[in-house]
């Protein structure tokens, strides 16, 4: 973590893997708070909760029609919101496991869903290439508002404390700014599949599908840096950064997890790296304190976390 | 609207259950509904009241989405006790006892009704089928045991009509006979009939009594078999069946059925289970009895029994027809004719038929050598003269050639060549000079090369004119569009030209046969001679082109693009998407992002996502900005309180003399609305000069004050002093008391304190009298005219009173606020319209003409004056 030693090296020993899923994993999240918590959403239509450190499935959470695409886990990890192929968004009780709302107002499959910070109101990106603001504490059935400057598919989603910045696969990263007022669209050129912000949220992380992973200045548009080197053209694979930021991880379609210095923009050693999955990693995530353990799920149906060697024994 | 109606009678006193009352004049249209409910159920109902009940008095029909059904209660999932939802119980101890919920169990006793009408598949006026009788009865092919059971497992089983039920009732069982019981005697000479076939009288037939005991009783009569009438499902006639000689046709079907083996006798029956035994079979039963067992019911004229006998059907039919007496025909068979029909004299026809040519051993079928001796003769020059003679009119055949035919002379035709004025001496020496110089006569063009003496396959090819040849390689070129026919075509124009500049003589190509050599090069000869060269001074003026015209190259069938194609054109494409991208995406390509990628424009987020967000509005209420002058001046406090959109409206108004208004508005406009627009033309309402007033009402006779008082009438709330002020005349009326002030004919006053002070005594007492019977006419009359209804009559005073107030309070304000003073009760406008006048005191008096009573009431004492 000292910024002096330089990046930490990518944790690279499998200390759990979660194999429950009957297909390719779409996405993965930690929980909030002590994050102990990972929960999964694959195609075959479930959602599960697993324990990270024992590598155990607490639950299965099965009421989707479709695939999950899709999954944002409230601040007090009481609830958490899902969303997919059924073109609805599900809000679920993490303790009973039922759906306590399900939200339809979209014309297609849902690609992202995220609450904001007090999971009072969510937010649903979908293929129709909207992007719907949903209250959660009214009971209504219509969207608070509508975004729909995207062009084509809306592909992620982050809420921040007072932005919302979605990335569509028309190219283009729309931050819109509730307390200016304004609405930033920063065109990258190539279909986006994640954006991730830094936690100062002064740039972001966009990942495309030309095999780049790009940081953006959020206040002006200007790329910071670009990082090469992995293959990502057809897949949706979220890029992340480490615990100290220093560092870019993105899995990519050939199984493998990439590691960039954020500075530099070299890859760090190994290059190339190990092949960490069989099939295209679909998300990558760092655990939000501990700075030894992140997690990649992939297409083969696995979710491995990972964790440095010292810290499994 | 009739209970009103009923009150108002009732009111007056009329009785509304009379029939008087009820009565109806109605002609035309809906009448009324009675006042009094009747008990007449036929009687008129609205659409909307009438209901639906069925049988057991529960309404049907309820609700837009019932559809006709009741479900439930009121259309709940409940009942009348409620609705409990069904809890879950674990089924895991209890997995046997299970029971599978049936449609049944969710079905009301309509459903449950409606489901047992649908189950009735089986007609009840079906027939009963007696122990499968009508299998038995037709000749069917055997079945094997296993295909009857299976029919029998399949089909419903036979269910009893209703006269089979009756049967039954009435002591008849399946097998026997209807009718009375017999005595054993009868019943053996039954047998014996069915079993002879024929009437056998009971004297002959010598029935031993074997048993005693057994003709002590009476028994069944036997049973009789239902004649089954066979479907017809065919086209052929009456009786006739396929298949069958005349004589079988006309005997019947005898012996058919009589090979098929011993017949049990008739005498007993046998038991379900029983085998037929030897002693069973009925030795002596003969052919003819073989339909004994299609019989049916038959009365017969057997006169001493009263019982009914059966007869065969075969002896029926051989009962001789009944004949009419006009036929006496006979077949030659014995048979007689039909009635109707007459014996034909003449014998049948018989069609005669040939043998067939006998074929040659050795013979085997080659339609080959047929076909190809008749092609062979299609080649060879057919023999014309002797198929036309064969007579049939052939329509080909020229007039020339009839006549030939006919030796007429030819008719003298025109000469059809120049050849033809020649002598023949001529002509021959012509020729002679033509094969001599190996050239055809001048002739203009081209001849072909007489070349009959050549074997049919030669080549011939045409001769063109050196010069013509020579023109036409410099001429048009017809063949530009195929190179390679252009190329031969120019090769034979120039072996035409002459032999040294030519290559070699034009060659049939590869693979062409002659005669299209042949006609090719015609063509070429053709074309050459077509596109005959222009004269050399013609031609001087024109030059061939340069470069050879390539027409469009049409491709046949479906154009599928070649790969090549394909690229360039995805090429040119990207090309054009380059010319036109814009320059964020041509940024975005070049990695410069920055100010080119980015475009910012407003947004505006809805106001509940601001709320949830915990974000303020960044652009609260856009139109609340309308008014430009302080705005901007003070933009905090437009945001602090954005609960009073209206703040900043009245521009002119001071921060206080806003609360001010509010707190005026707030005790005196009770009951005028909340529009705060109300009256804003009234307060922007300039006074106009006072010399208009003056040139309008100034009058000689009158002295200043009543001037002044008429203007007051005409401009009530025009405060005194102002006018005093512009008029120049010290006129205003001071209310000598500002205590206690009658309620019903206030109206807030300004008082001048200079003027009250200087109130001249006498001009006050002297006004008084006057004013006092002025006012004393104008109260009573105003009163009335409230009374009345004075709303209607004059709406404007409750409306624009207060605003007017207010003006007159804000113009006080502005002009005299140093010297000026309000007397105000806090009562609003509403208690004095509402309150009584009390005769007005002398002291009020003063106040009442400039303050100004009920307005309404003014202008009447104007009018009145």
């Amino acid at each position: 973590m000292a910024p002096s030693r330089g990046p930490e090296p990518l944790p690279r020993t499998v200390h759990a893997s979660l194999e429950a899923h009957k297909g390719p994993v779409n996405v993965a999240r930690y929980a909030k708070g002590s994050a102990k918590y990972i929960l999964t959403g694959g195609q075959d239509r479930t959602i599960r909760l697993w324990n990270a450190n024992l590598g155990t499935e607490i639950k299965v959470f099965a009421a989707h029609g479709y695939e999950v695409l899709s999954l944002s886990v409230s601040h007090d990890n009481a609830k958490f919101a899902s969303s997919g192929g059924d073109r609805s968004v599900f809000l679920w009780d993490v303790a009973t496991g039922v759906t306590t709302r399900r939200i339809a107002g979209h014309m297609g499959k849902i690609h992202a869903v995220e609450f904001n910070e007090d999971a009072t109101v969510v937010a649903s990106g979908s293929f129709d290439a909207t992007v719907r603001l949903w209250d959660l504490r009214a009971m209504n059935r219509q969207a608070i508002q509508i975004l729909d400057e995207a062009r084509d598919a809306v592909q992620t989603i982050h809420v921040g404390p007072t932005t919302i910045i979605t990335g569509s696969v028309d190219g283009h990263v729309r931050t819109y700014d509730l307390r200016k007022g304004e609405l930033r669209s920063d065109f990258i050129g190539h279909p986006v599949t994640s954006v991730v912000p830094t936690q100062d949220n002064q740039t972001y992380l966009v990942t495309t599908l030309d095999s780049h992973v790009r940081l953006m200045d959020a206040t002006t548009g200007k790329m910071l840096n670009d990082f090469t080197g992995h293959t990502n053209t057809a897949y949706r694979c979220r890029a992340c950064f480490d615990h100290a930021e220093a560092t870019v991880i993105v899995g990519d379609e050939d199984g493998m997890i990439w590691a960039w210095d954020l500075l530099d923009a070299k890859v760090l050693p190994p290059n190339p790296p190990p092949k960490a999955h069989q099939k295209v990693i679909t998300w990558t995530e760092h655990h939000p304190t501990d700075p030894n353990e992140m997690f990649t799920a992939s297409a083969d149906g696995t979710v491995k976390v990972w964790r440095h060697p010292a810290t499994v024994t | 609207m009739s209970n009103r109606l009923k009150r108002r009678l009732v009111d007056l006193g009329v009785d509304p259950s009379s029939s008087k009352a009820n009565e109806s004049f109605c002609l035309i249209g809906t009448p009324l509904p009675p006042l009094e409910k009747s008990k007449d159920l036929g009687e008129f109902v609205p659409l909307w009241k009438q209901e639906v009940r069925d049988e057991k008095g529960r309404r049907r029909l309820h609700g837009a989405f019932t559809g006709g059904f009741s479900a439930g209660y009121f259309n709940t999932v409940g009942s009348k006790e409620g609705w409990t939802p069904s809890t879950f119980v674990s089924s895991r101890t209890e997995r046997a006892k299970q029971k599978v919920a049936r449609p049944e169990d969710f079905m009301d006793e309509e459903d449950l009704q409606e489901l047992r009408d649908s189950r009735k598949l089986v007609d009840t006026t079906d027939e009963m089928d007696f122990a499968g009788t009508s299998k038995a009865g037709v000749d069917e092919p055997e079945k094997d045991s296993i295909a009857s059971a299976l029919e029998a497992s399949l089909l419903p089983p036979p269910t009893d009509s209703a006269g089979a039920r009756i049967l039954k009732k009435m002591g008849w069982r399946l097998g026997q006979g209807i009718g009375p019981r017999v005595s054993l005697r009868k019943r053996k000479l039954q047998d014996l009939q069915i079993s002879q076939g024929g009437r056998v009288s009971s004297d002959l037939a010598d029935i031993r009594d074997d048993d005693e005991e057994a003709s002590k009783h009476t028994y069944a009569p036997r049973d009789t078999l239902v004649l089954l009438v066979e479907r017809k499902d065919n086209a052929h006639g009456l009786g006739y069946t396929p298949g069958m000689g005349l004589h079988e046709s006309v005997g019947g079907k005898r012996g058919t059925e009589s090979t098929k083996g011993h017949r049990i006798a008739a005498g007993f029956g046998l038991g379900a289970l029983n085998d037929a035994d030897e002693d069973d079979l009925d030795v002596y039963d003969g052919g003819l009895a073989s339909h004994r067992r299609q019989v049916a019911y038959d009365t017969t004229d057997h006169g001493d029994e009263d019982v009914v006998t059966i007869g065969g059907r075969l002896e029926r039919g051989k009962k001789p027809p009944v004949q009419p007496a006009s036929s006496a025909a006979v077949f030659r068979d014995g048979q007689p004719v039909l009635a109707g029909f007459a014996l034909s004299d003449k014998p049948v026809a018989e069609d005669r038929s040939f043998p067939l040519p006998d074929v040659p051993d050795g013979w085997t079928p080659d339609p080959r050598r047929v076909w190809d001796r008749y092609q062979s003769k299609e080649h060879l020059p057919p023999p014309a003269e002797p198929t036309k003679i064969e007579g049939a009119w052939d329509t080909k055949i020229t007039a020339d050639q009839r006549g030939a035919m006919l030796g007429e002379t030819p008719l003298p035709s025109a000469p059809r060549s120049v050849f033809e004025y020649m002598s023949k001496k001529d002509r021959e020496r012509i020729q002679n000079i033509a094969a001599n110089q190996g050239r055809p006569p001048p002739t203009p063009g081209t001849t072909a090369l007489p070349s009959a003496a050549l074997p049919h396959e030669a080549t011939r090819i045409p001769r063109t004119e050196p010069q013509i040849a020579q023109a036409a390689l410099r001429g048009f070129q017809p063949f530009a569009a195929d190179p390679a026919k252009q190329a031969r075509y120019n090769a034979y124009l120039q072996s035409q030209v002459g032999t040294d500049a030519a290559g070699p003589p034009l060659q049939p190509l590869p693979g062409q046969r002659i005669d299209e050599f042949n006609k090719e090069v015609e063509d070429y000869a053709k074309a050459a001679l077509l596109f005959k060269p222009m004269s050399a001074a013609m031609a001087g003026r024109f030059t061939s082109a340069a470069v050879v015209e390539q027409g469009p190259k049409i491709h046949e069938g479906l154009h599928t693009p070649s790969q090549e194609e394909m690229e360039r054109e995805e090429e040119e494409k990207k090309q054009e998407e380059e010319k036109d991208v814009s320059p964020k995406v041509h940024a975005a390509r070049m990695g410069m992002y920055g100010p080119m990628t980015r475009e910012t424009k407003p947004w505006q987020p809805a106001r509940l996502l601001c709320k949830r967000f915990g974000v303020k509005d960044p652009n609260p209420e856009p139109e609340v900005v309308v008014p430009p002058a302080p705005a901007p001046a003070e933009p905090g406090s437009n945001w602090q309180e954005p609960e009073i959109p209206m703040a900043s409206t009245s521009a002119g108004m001071g921060a206080e003399t806003g609360g001010a208004r509010k707190g005026i508005k707030d005790i005196s406009n009770i009951g005028l609305g909340e529009d705060e627009d109300q009256g804003r033309d009234t307060l922007t309402y300039e006074r106009p000069t006072m010399d208009v007033f003056k040139a309008i009402f100034a009058s000689d006779e009158e002295d200043s004050e009543e001037e002044e008082n008429k203007m007051e009438e005409d401009e009530p709330p025009e405060p005194n002093a102002s006018a005093a002020l512009s008029t120049g005349v010290a006129a205003a009326p001071a209310p000598v008391d500002t205590g206690p002030v009658d309620l019903s004919t206030f109206k807030p006053t300004f008082i001048p304190r200079e003027s009250k002070a200087k109130k001249d005594k006498e001009r006050d007492r002297e006004k008084k009298d006057k004013k006092k019977r002025e006012k004393e006419k104008r109260a009573v009359l105003s009163f009335a005219m409230d009374e009345e209804g004075g709303d209607e009559l004059e709406p404007r005073p409750s409306k624009d009173r207060p605003k007017k107030k207010k003006q007159r309070k804000e113009k006080r304000e502005e002009a005299d606020d140093e010297d000026g003073m309000w007397v105000e009760k806090p009562a609003p406008d509403v208690v004095k319209d509402l309150t009584l006048p009390p005769p007005p005191q002398p002291m009020e008096v003063e106040n009442v003409p400039d303050s100004g009573p009920p307005n309404k009431g003014r202008k009447r004492a104007v009018d009145f004056l």
